[in-house]
């Protein structure tokens, strides 16, 4: 399989002009091929986000006075935002929420995915769309169905009272942070499904039969193959399910309650009636900061396990 | 194995493109019938725009218009004024658009906003003058928001799970530690706030003081354990009424009205201290391109056709003191309004409008009281 | 090479998992229906009547049916759109070994981390400035730009540790590079690329802030269904429209599975 590398570089490459010293370059340098091939997407969104980017951080040194904002160049906005314990406490409160709903969300959608990547052999794409289907409906709908479910007098209540398990209705499961965890891990539950899937549908089947005839069992097999290789999938899950919910504003404004508030709703808010568009710039910026950090460092805390393992 | 036969193995694999053909065919089964539903006609370019919450979007507001025009004008849309003034700020142009009374300080201090020429409006004169005589809404004889429509923000009860004990209404309901965790109240300062400000006693002349604030800010802490949530969607206020989920929450007068309608026991109260009286209307951009256009909106939005259809459908009083003549007083008074809107509106509470320092100063510390700081 | 092997053989408790797991899924959604046939405008219990007002209410709506179809409209082509773009980026960095492609590919994630009401207010504000209309093209283009991220993550994941060999091995044939696209490339990763469509189908459909700041007087659905939050006279008839959706994919799916069931070319086995 090696050496098919080697042969293939000039064939692939055979529609392009021959000659010339910028070809030739082009055609040694990886680089530039993949910058080639990347070359659409990256403009298109370079083009397209260095407004927002621009904008987000030019506000975040300046000041709000008014209705217009003054342009002089200020930290003040940052100092507000690393010394306001509301910030701090509602830092964790998001980091607690978004991340036990990436990592609740993913543990229980793998066996999931495992199940039609593997058990599953005919109308697979029925699976698949059937498990998109739930979330083309409205997501305030479901949300006020939710709000059916985990009520004061919601199915959950009545059904555990009327088996008398509880004689008090549990009001943890309606605007609470609770509450968030659960509408989130369910809004979201596409999202690891989906990634999750993809990659074990990659797994080369005959490394698993090639296990087995060496003797693994089911669970070695799980462990040493499946899992490692569809740890892609599992992180591509975990960040899209991590970062877009660590931003969210609209459910915890939804279900959350007072104490189930988020940081987004907080930058909602300085951009309407509190009216701090640097300041919500800045809380922005941070929070885009500390979550790539964190990202980061969960995509190379697993390339060491890898390493490691290796 | 040869990497041949493995190309040939994953097209044939479990996925393969004949999947996704069947995708396609399912997408295209789809698209092939979008045709079948109906689709409104939109009229070229150059109708006005009104931009303003769903459920004015409808052409029952705009009879006289329709009859001048032809056809409504052009809608947007938004959930809340809030959100609305962010994107007009951000360079969205309409012609006309629709504020409250506490609002309207801050909408006209952003200069995105023009005064409009009562001269223009046929029902100028029918308009209540109480409601446009507020502090900061004249300029030179010129309103900048011409009222629409008015009402009260009071606190909606389930009659079958509050018991007043023989005591009358009281904004005290919503500070009564028996329905700890069953009460809601609106999110925004500009109604909890002033509503604060009525229970613990204070002269809305004296909002602004250092004492007042501190006053304020310690009912409000008070009551903060005592809230399921605070929300400004009047539906999930309503929902939550109509589920039991809460026993009262403060609510705008058309809450109580479509619970009412919907057979619920619930009673819109009329609170010792006084209930807090809003108006919203009409104001016209800056940049609006359409200027007549924009005042036969506003003109039609005031006229008795409305009138007629915003207090018999959304239970709301009308500016136009005519549009009243058509209910009678029962029916008014079933809906908390009156033949003689006068006296309800001498009886409310308005807001007085403040500095844009004390509105700041202000959300923040409902911002933080909320977030249990 | 043992044939069909163990992965043939059921898995009960596994089997019993994916149904409690589709309950899961399904519980919020089942509900709709039973409140659109309900009399009443509130979303609560208990049910008062039975009723087909909603639907009537439904098929008068001509906002309404507007609202959906602009957000068909926005979903296919920005998922479309955002899975072209998915691809090239995904199969540039997991193909090519590029230098300092690192930082290059956070500019691509940037809206992944961005707040949504930013994004809407700079580039309302850009907009604006270029004196460019606000319509459903300004929204699809919203649109795009926070799916692409979400594309790219998901192809990534089926791009990665794709074995470049096969596709050697095609161009060894001497099949042109769109060709082995096509005939090689493509289905290996055909399940990232619908997934990639099928989630940025999903979050155009219920996107609501980027979408309020960009759109004109055409709402999407989102747009629509918010702007009811002040009467909720309207909202069943988002709820039957709800059940609609749910009830014509679902027929549209099992219709294009049964279809292909009677085909000539039916199940066929797994492996070689």
């Amino acid at each position: 399989m090696v050496d098919a590398t080697s042969l293939s570089e000039p064939e692939l490459t055979e529609s392009r002009p021959r000659g010339g010293r910028l070809a030739t370059l082009f055609r040694r340098s990886e680089s530039l091929r993949g910058y080639a091939l990347l070359s659409p997407t990256l403009a298109v969104m370079a083009l397209a986000m260095c407004a927002p980017t621009a904008m987000m951080v030019a506000l975040s040194f300046w000041v709000q006075s008014g209705f217009d904002i003054t342009m002089t160049f200020t930290l003040d906005n940052y100092a507000k935002v690393f010394t306001n314990p509301i910030f701090e406490a509602l830092f964790l409160r998001t980091l607690m929420i978004s991340g036990t709903c990436a990592l609740a969300t993913v543990l229980i959608s793998y066996p999931m995915a495992y199940y039609v990547a593997f058990h599953v052999h005919r109308r697979k794409l029925a699976w698949v769309i059937m498990m998109t289907l739930p979330f083309w409906t409205s997501y305030l709908l479901r949300v006020f169905s939710w709000k059916v479910v985990l009520g004061y007098n919601g199915a959950i209540n009545s059904g555990l009272m009327s088996l008398g398990l509880i004689s008090e209705p549990l009001e943890f499961l309606l605007y609470s942070p609770e509450a968030v965890i659960i509408t989130l891990a369910h809004a979201w539950a596409a999202f690891a499904i989906l990634p999750i899937y993809v990659s074990l549908e990659k797994i080369d089947r005959s490394l698993l039969e090639a296990a087995a005839d060496l003797g693994d069992g089911a669970v070695a097999r799980f462990l040493r193959i499946t899992l490692p290789l569809s740890m892609p999938g599992v992180i591509a899950a975990l960040l899209l399910i991590f970062i877009p919910t660590f931003g969210d504003f609209v459910t915890p404004a939804l279900v959350g309650g007072p104490d189930g508030m988020m940081l987004a709703n907080i930058v909602q808010k300085m951009f309407g009636k509190l009216n701090d568009w640097p300041l919500g710039s800045a809380l922005a910026i941070s929070m885009m900061i500390i979550v790539s950090i964190m990202c980061g460092g969960l995509i190379w805390v697993t390339r060491q396990i890898k390493e490691r393992a290796i | 194995m040869q990497i041949k036969d493995k190309v040939k193995a994953f097209h044939d694999g479990a996925l393969s493109r004949r999947d996704m053909l069947n995708g396609l065919a399912a997408i295209g089964v789809g698209v092939a019938m979008a045709p079948i539903l109906p689709r409104t006609a939109r009229a070229a370019g150059s109708d006005a725009i009104y931009f303003t919450w769903g459920g004015y979007d409808i052409p029952d507001l705009f009879k006289p218009y329709i009859e001048k025009h032809g056809e409504a004008p052009s809608f947007a849309t938004f959930g809340g004024s809030e959100e609305g003034l962010t994107k007009m700020r951000a360079g969205y142009v309409v012609d006309v658009s629709h504020p409250c009374n506490q609002a309207v300080p801050r909408w006209v201090a952003t200069g995105l906003f023009q005064t409009a020429d009562p001269s223009r409006l046929s029902n100028w004169s029918d308009v209540i003058p109480s409601l446009y005589e507020l502090e900061g809404n004249m300029a030179d004889g010129r309103p900048y928001m011409v009222p629409m429509e008015w009402g009260q923000t009071s606190v909606t009860y389930r009659t079958d799970l509050v018991d007043l004990q023989g005591e009358p209404e009281s904004w005290g309901i919503l500070w009564d530690e028996r329905y700890k965790g069953r009460l809601g109240s609106l999110a925004s300062a500009a109604d909890a706030w002033w509503v604060g400000a009525i229970y613990a006693g204070v002269d809305f002349e004296n909002m602004a003081s250092d004492e007042a604030f501190e006053k304020i800010a310690a009912v409000m802490r008070e009551q903060r354990p005592l809230i399921r949530t605070y929300t400004d969607e009047t539906t999930s206020l309503e929902q939550a009424l109509a589920s039991g989920e809460m026993v009262a929450a403060m609510t705008w007068n058309e809450s109580a009205a479509a619970l009412k309608n919907q057979g619920l026991p619930v009673k819109f109260a009329a609170p010792k201290e006084g209930a807090l009286t809003w108006v919203c209307g009409a104001m016209i951009h800056k940049e609006a391109p359409n200027i007549d256009l924009a005042h036969d909106i506003i003109d039609s939005l005031i006229s008795t056709d409305t009138g007629k259809f915003l207090i018999g459908e959304y239970g709301y009083g009308h500016s136009n003191a005519k549009s009243f003549e058509a209910f009678s007083e029962e029916d008014l008074a079933a809906k908390g309004l009156s033949s003689n809107p006068n006296d309800i509106l001498a009886a409310g509470k308005f807001q007085i409008p403040q500095s844009q320092e004390f509105e700041t100063r202000m959300n923040q510390e409902f911002e933080n009281i909320k977030a249990g700081f | 090479m043992s044939a069909g092997g163990y992965m043939h053989r059921p898995n009960r408790p596994l089997m019993v998992y994916a149904i409690g797991y589709l309950a899961f899924l399904y519980m919020p959604i089942l509900l709709l229906p039973l409140f659109s046939f309900n009399d009443a405008i509130y979303i609560a219990f208990p049910l008062k009547a039975f009723t087909t007002q909603w639907y009537q209410q439904m098929f008068a709506n001509d906002a309404m049916h507007a609202a959906l179809m602009n957000s068909v409209q926005v979903g296919v082509s920005a998922s479309v759109l955002a899975t072209i773009l998915g691809i090239f980026g995904a199969k540039a960095v997991t193909r090519f070994r590029i230098k300092g492609v690192k930082p290059v590919l956070g500019v691509v994630m940037l809206p992944l981390v961005i707040p949504p009401i930013i994004m809407g207010v700079a580039l309302l504000i850009l907009l604006s400035q270029m004196g460019i209309p606000l319509s459903l093209i300004t929204v699809t283009v919203g649109h795009v730009l926070i799916c692409v991220p979400f594309s790219i993550v998901t192809l990534m994941a089926s791009f990665e540790g794709f074995d470049k060999s096969m596709e050697e091995a095609a161009a060894d044939l001497g099949d042109n590079a769109w060709w082995i696209f096509w005939r090689v490339t493509f289905p290996m990763v055909f399940p990232g690329i619908l997934a990639s469509l099928l989630l940025c189908f999903t979050i155009s459909f219920d996107e609501f802030i980027m979408a309020f700041f960009l759109a004109g007087t055409d709402p999407t659905l989102p747009i629509f269904i918010y702007g009811q939050l002040r009467f909720p006279q309207k909202l069943p008839g988002v709820l039957a429209l709800g059940t609609c959706i749910v009830a014509v994919t679902f027929t549209v799916v099992f219709l294009a599975q049964w279809l292909r069931g009677r085909g000539p070319t039916a199940p066929k086995t797994e492996g070689n």
